[in-house]
């Protein structure tokens, strides 16, 4: 039973441990953005563009 | 997950994603444009330009309210406005009478050293593709519709996130089964591209339906906090000669210390009694240029009525404009803005493309042809 439930939370995190950062980074970006002048822009274009970088990285390795 | 459990999850993920998909397509490809407003003003020259005036004193704001009245007449001003990001140009709103409809009103820029008219604003192409965006030319009727647009995206996406883990739990994140048919291949970057976007996708469906609300939360301010304001001056006529704008800004300058005006609302309009001015000042950094303060001053005398910061509702929806527009990280964070709604419109399109393949292979009578596509329970 337990051995089960780790399996299965690995499992979960191998699933979502990746959406998740992509998600937390996202909402860092907006928020620095916002809330952090200059500094906050240059995170904000980072880490709200990691999903486009990811999708893009994912198209390039299929052509590759 | 049960089998029961993921059906019920794709029934809500089909039907909230189809019934909403046309209007969530218009929003995103009218959206598109939009992020580059500026630029493509001023491309199209639709955008007026600052005369160059190197250290020169700036018109005080009641000569740009003359200038305004001469350049219209007949007419009245609503408001006068000044852009942060536009140091070198002030905006009049003229009317045919201070209450008028927005649709109505003329907006046109000043020079904001000489006060020479720099030309109308808001026309060209770009109008039409905001009217589309915002309301689809349905007035505020269009405006709740395409909220509830956004209600139902903001479904589909939650479902979505949830049935990520039944269709994907046995792959390794972002494959896509290329061996596969070109349905499972779309099946595969739907999911990927999905979850990857799902924050910006639900940050920007949600603050977009919030700013549907934007009247309705004027409206809810105007019938409790700026009835009690004006609450003391109730039975005063409006005014029969209004104070200089110069005064106005001054006085406001003074009860809102580091503050610079955003716009000032004249006697009569909707963002202010029959009676006063309302100076809406801002903060200098991004984050304070969005949370204005109202400060109320007498039509006649330019004397300060009141001034309170507006509440939650208003602030929220201030802090969820530039959320929704992604204008406040420059030109490197509207592109990225572009690149993610181009990527909604593949998840949009690829969804609407997995419903009709599977409803083509099932054959006709079997609506529920998502639901059927889920795999083995765990």
């Amino acid at each position: 039973m337990t051995h089960g439930s780790s399996d299965r939370a690995h499992l979960w995190i191998r699933v979502f441990a990746a959406p998740i950062l992509l998600a937390a980074a996202t909402v860092i970006g907006l928020l620095a953005a916002l809330l952090w002048g200059t500094a906050g822009q240059y995170v904000g274009w980072v880490t709200v563009g990691a999903p486009v970088a990811v999708v893009s990285w994912v198209g390039l390795r299929r052509r590759s | 997950m049960k089998a029961r459990t993921v059906r019920l999850w794709s029934l809500v993920h089909t039907w909230t994603s189809l019934s909403s998909t046309l209007f969530l397509l218009l929003l995103c490809l009218t959206g598109l444009p939009l992020i580059f407003h500026h630029e493509i003003d001023e491309l199209l020259g639709y955008a007026p330009q600052p005369e160059a005036h190197a250290g020169a004193a700036r018109a005080t704001p009641q000569i740009v309210a003359a200038a305004a009245l001469a350049a219209d007449p007949g007419r009245v001003l609503q408001y006068v406005s000044w852009n942060k990001d536009e140091p070198g140009i002030v905006m009049a709103f003229t009317n045919s009478a201070p209450d008028g409809a927005p649709d109505n009103a003329t907006v046109r820029a000043f020079d904001a050293v000489s006060a020479k008219l720099l030309g109308p604003v808001g026309l060209g192409p770009m109008l039409i593709v905001l009217k589309l965006h915002t309301d689809m030319f349905a007035g505020q009727a269009g405006k709740l519709f395409l909220g509830a647009m956004g209600v139902l995206l903001g479904a589909a996406i939650i479902s979505g996130v949830v049935l990520y883990w039944p269709f994907t739990r046995r792959l390794r994140f972002a494959t896509i089964r290329d061996s596969a048919s070109r349905r499972v291949r779309w099946l595969d970057w739907h999911n990927l591209i999905g979850v990857v976007t799902v924050t910006w996708a639900l940050v920007v469906g949600l603050t977009g339906v919030v700013n549907t609300w934007a009247e309705l939360m004027l409206s809810q301010w105007k019938a409790t906090e700026l009835a009690s304001m004006v609450a003391p001056y109730a039975g005063k006529p409006p005014p029969v000669h209004l104070a200089s704008l110069d005064d106005v800004v001054a006085r406001a300058k003074l009860v809102a210390p580091g503050m610079e005006v955003a716009f000032i609302a004249f006697p009569g309009t909707p963002f202010t009694s029959s009676h006063h001015f309302a100076a809406f000042m801002r903060g200098d950094t991004v984050l304070t240029a969005r949370l204005l303060k109202p400060v109320l001053l007498d039509g006649e005398t330019g004397e300060v009525a009141d001034s309170r910061a507006l509440p939650f509702y208003l602030q929220a929806l201030l802090i969820s404009q530039p959320l929704h527009f992604g204008d406040y990280g420059g030109m490197p964070l509207k592109v990225i803005w572009a690149a993610l709604d181009g990527l909604t419109i593949v998840v949009i399109g690829s969804g609407l493309y997995l419903w009709l393949a599977r409803r083509q292979k099932r054959g006709p009578g079997r609506s529920d042809a998502f639901a059927r596509r889920a795999p083995v329970p765990s």
